[in-house]
């Protein structure tokens, strides 16, 4: 099976124009993923050719990009998902949009980690430790609350898919609110009100447009739009 | 194990919170609460005055007979107490997006909120002050 690949290519040291490098690959596998491809390009064709990538297998979050026009880990993004006729696949990929680019895929993450500071994505609870020394209990009920928006990777994908962050990147974008989120609906967290006051500022959670750009995004499928739904509906109604 | 099973009682917890009010907050539910209402008032205006009765006949007249009962006021001051803040709002949401300098938006905000209040006001005294006796 053959691939043709339409990366978009950047160098901010030569002084060109972004433009579209083209790369044919033989003897690929349907079951290759995307990533596979990639170090193939730059393995065989282009050593320049720059992007992130740590483990490789969903759990880092550092190859998200943009593939056929949607965000998605590079890693567990398979050929055969990506359709292909006459044994030829064509694959767009691009940088994450909405986020600046520096050199080729890999664009500048601070924008996207200062909103995710902002939400205070840690653990608060200033109570002493229990009699018995031990973890802070809660019930699985409790527990369940919050167990889709702990998978968060940080991968980007969401907030950069996200039009109202292409808007404004002053809105604290799905991702961050996912974090929030996973702190806000913890019984066993004490800052939940702090961090309700964030989310219900101007560039909290009414930004969200309920798009569900984010959802489809989310390489976890994580219930993003869902989740800020119950953010929007804590601070309406008062109860957590 | 005391503690494992008072917490294993299959209840969640539900704490409160007090935030303050802000205007994005009020606006959002707003938003959500007027467009329910809407989706009766809008509706029904529509059904009424274009599906029962005919677009040709919406005269003066036909304005003066509805006009002759309280009812009829009050189901067009909510429609428009409930539609022209919406939809300015919604206006306003789609312009806030894209429009960065604070300067200009708040210029903006200001324009529409009396734009807003003026429509409002103008239009709810003058469904109220109808007299349908003054119609020929």
């Amino acid at each position: 099976m053959q691939a043709k690949l339409r990366i978009r290519r950047f160098n901010p040291e030569d002084g060109n124009k972004p433009w579209w490098g083209e790369y044919t690959l033989d003897n690929i596998h349907r079951t290759d993923t995307v990533l596979d491809l990639l170090h193939r390009v730059k393995w065989e064709q282009d050593g320049t050719l720059a992007l992130r990538r740590s483990c490789g297998h969903g759990v880092c979050g550092s190859d998200a990009m943009c593939i056929n026009g949607a965000n998605a880990l590079a890693c567990k993004t398979l050929v055969n998902r990506l359709g292909g006729k006459d044994d030829v696949v064509e694959i767009q990929i691009e940088p994450l949009p909405g986020l600046r680019v520096e050199k080729d895929l890999i664009v500048d993450m601070d924008p996207f980690f200062d909103h995710y500071k902002s939400v205070m994505p840690y653990f608060v609870n200033d109570e002493p430790v229990p009699a018995d020394g031990r973890e802070r209990l809660q019930s699985p009920e409790d527990r369940a609350r919050f167990d889709d928006t702990t998978k968060c990777i940080l991968c980007a994908a969401c907030t950069s898919s996200c039009p109202s962050f292409w808007a404004d990147d002053r809105y604290v974008g799905p991702s961050a609110i996912v974090q929030a989120h996973r702190f806000i609906f913890d019984s066993r967290d004490d800052a939940f009100e702090e961090r309700l006051a964030i989310m219900a500022e101007e560039f909290g959670v009414w930004r969200c447009r309920t798009i569900f750009n984010c959802t489809n995004a989310c390489p976890r499928d994580i219930k993003i739009t869902a989740a800020i739904a119950e953010v929007k509906r804590a601070i309406t109604s008062g109860k957590v | 194990m005391a503690a494992l099973t008072e917490k294993t009682s299959g209840k969640i917890t539900v704490r409160r919170v007090k935030l303050q009010g802000n205007v994005e907050r009020y606006s959002w539910l707003f938003m959500r609460l007027s467009g329910v209402a809407m989706l009766v008032l809008a509706v029904g205006h529509m059904v009424i005055q274009h599906v029962l009765n005919s677009s040709a006949n919406l005269t003066i007249q036909f304005v003066a007979v509805q006009w002759s009962t309280w009812g009829w006021k009050t189901f067009d001051i909510l429609l428009l107490w409930m539609a022209i803040p919406h939809g300015t709002r919604g206006l306003y949401t789609v312009l806030a997006d894209h429009i960065h300098n604070p300067g200009a938006i708040k210029l903006i905000r200001s324009l529409l909120l009396l734009f807003i209040l003026a429509t409002v006001i103008w239009a709810t005294i003058a469904i109220a002050m109808f007299d349908s006796a003054m119609v020929p």
